[in-house]
């Protein structure tokens, strides 16, 4: 497939390039410079900010299927960089931003898109219980978590509107296994290796022909296999979600 | 001492035809980024400019977000869904306790077929008017339950303006989901005045005609007590 990967210069995106571009062509969006060092090999760069309906457009023309990261970028580098400014930069670009690539997509006979959402919405919930996908999100008012959820929903309307297969992974809190020993485990953390697979699996889903909205919307959590979860992963399993980093040595001790 | 009220879209299609029915018992305080055609001060706040709302929300008990923007790519997301965070977010910085929202309902679309619709969930699509707006009430929510702003969202489909609430219960027909102006100022009240909403957040068919059996308006009665007459 031709692929295109947003916020292509942040860590996930590249774990998530590095895990698809064996098998498939990839282009890489972003408007953050640090994108044009050394990604040629991995695949074609495209500067643009999501922001940027023009090169949204282009970005999009081509392409089989859409990865959206939906990993913040820093806010403009001019103008007001306080707190506020900041945050409204974050919930324009998760809304506004998601919905131009998105709209953009569907113009150009886009059929799959995958979103990276985040379970910290279930952040409110107490310990002791096991959250599935069922569960109602309770996102705080922090704008990263809250944004990206309010992205989730923008995703979910697009398969609702349209025949396409839309996959949002909700992803726990992004750490290298090998770099958190010795900390406290968090039944949240996940492997970045592991979720560039979980977007690598969600690509396959193919339901845009499905009459039913519901088929074409699929949402999936997704973190490490511990004992003894908090976050419900087996509906991940159904499309081979298998984690290979489970933080055996925190979990054991 | 009268309640001091924000109402934000004051030049907008609803507010202009609200105010008459809050006026005589609280103090307005009208802003728009437009200036009211009608007669009366109109304070010039943009509410996509957290520092103009933040200013012009000093001091009131209440904020009535009627600011909407349907069809544009841009300033529908930073009218409905910016301008709403700006709102909650002023609103949990100068300790208001008490908001009002509007949306338009989200539902007809899938469900005209159905019946006795209440509360059902919201299907808002892609397009820029009805997708903002749900957004916005999830910002909503969510400042709301966060810092306990007690915070109500409205929701209507159309408003027959024209008609008294008397002459809309007698009707033989009447658009559905549409709510009368009387209506609308009665709910406004309600919301202003009940001690608490449930969970800090909820939403509220807005309708003055049930003779369809299609909509109704039960939660609003039920936790608001919203009542009409009987036909």
């Amino acid at each position: 497939m031709r692929i295109l990967i947003t916020s292509a210069a942040s860590p996930m995106a590249r774990a998530v390039a590095a895990e698809l571009k064996d098998d498939h062509q990839l282009r890489l969006l972003d408007d953050d410079p640090a994108l044009e060092t050394g990604e040629e090999e991995v695949g074609e760069v495209v500067r643009g900010s999501l922001l940027d309906a023009d090169a949204v457009w282009q970005a999009v023309r081509g392409m089989d299927a859409v990865v959206h990261t939906a990993e913040p970028p820093a806010a403009p580098k001019t103008g007001n960089q306080d707190s506020m400014a900041k945050q409204q930069f974050m919930l324009d670009w998760a809304t506004r931003g998601t919905h131009i690539l998105f709209q953009a997509a569907v113009e150009t006979g886009v059929r799959r898109f995958v979103y990276g959402s985040t379970l910290e919405i279930f952040s409110s919930y107490p310990e002791d219980v096991y959250i599935s996908e069922l569960w109602k999100p309770r996102p705080g008012p922090e704008m990263p978590a809250m944004s990206r959820y309010l992205g989730e929903l923008v995703c979910r309307e697009f398969a609702r509107d349209f025949p396409v297969t839309a996959t949002a992974l909700r992803l726990g809190r992004i750490v290298i296994e090998e770099e958190v020993e010795g900390q406290r485990p968090d039944a949240m953390w996940l492997d970045r290796r592991d979720a560039a697979q979980a977007f690598h699996l969600a690509l396959n889903r193919d339901r845009g022909d499905d009459l039913r909205f519901t088929a074409r919307w699929a949402l999936y959590h997704i973190c490490a296999d511990i004992p003894n979860p908090r976050f419900l992963i087996d509906s991940a399993r159904t499309i081979g979600y298998r984690p290979e980093h489970n933080f055996h040595k925190q979990w054991k001790a | 001492m009268k309640k001091k009220l924000l109402l934000l879209g004051a030049s907008g299609g609803v507010a202009p035809r609200v105010i008459p029915g809050l006026e005589s018992d609280y103090d307005l305080l009208l802003a728009d980024i437009a200036p009211r055609p009608q007669a009366g001060a109109c304070a010039q706040v943009d509410i996509t400019r957290y520092e103009q709302v933040l200013e012009a929300a000093a001091g009131v008990d209440a904020i009535l977000n009627f600011s909407v923007i349907r069809g544009d790519p841009t300033q529908s997301f930073h009218v409905n869904v910016l301008g709403a965070w700006h709102v909650m977010t002023a609103a949990a910085e100068l300790g208001i306790s008490r908001v009002i929202h509007t949306a338009p309902q989200l539902l007809r679309e899938d469900y005209d077929w159905d019946f006795d619709l209440d509360d059902p969930p919201a299907m808002a699509g892609t397009g820029y008017y009805t997708l903002t707006r749900m957004l916005s009430m999830e910002v909503c929510r969510v400042l709301a339950r966060a810092h306990r702003i007690h915070t109500v969202c409205f929701l209507f489909a159309g408003v027959g303006g024209e008609f008294s609430r008397e002459q809309v219960a007698e009707m033989r027909d009447f658009p559905a989901f549409y709510i009368v102006w009387e209506d609308l100022q009665q709910a406004c009240r309600l919301a202003l005045e009940i001690e608490s909403i449930p969970d800090y957040f909820q939403e509220f068919n807005m309708l003055s005609y049930f003779g369809q059996g299609k909509y109704n308006a039960d939660k609003a009665k039920r936790i608001l007590g919203f009542q009409r007459p009987a036909p």
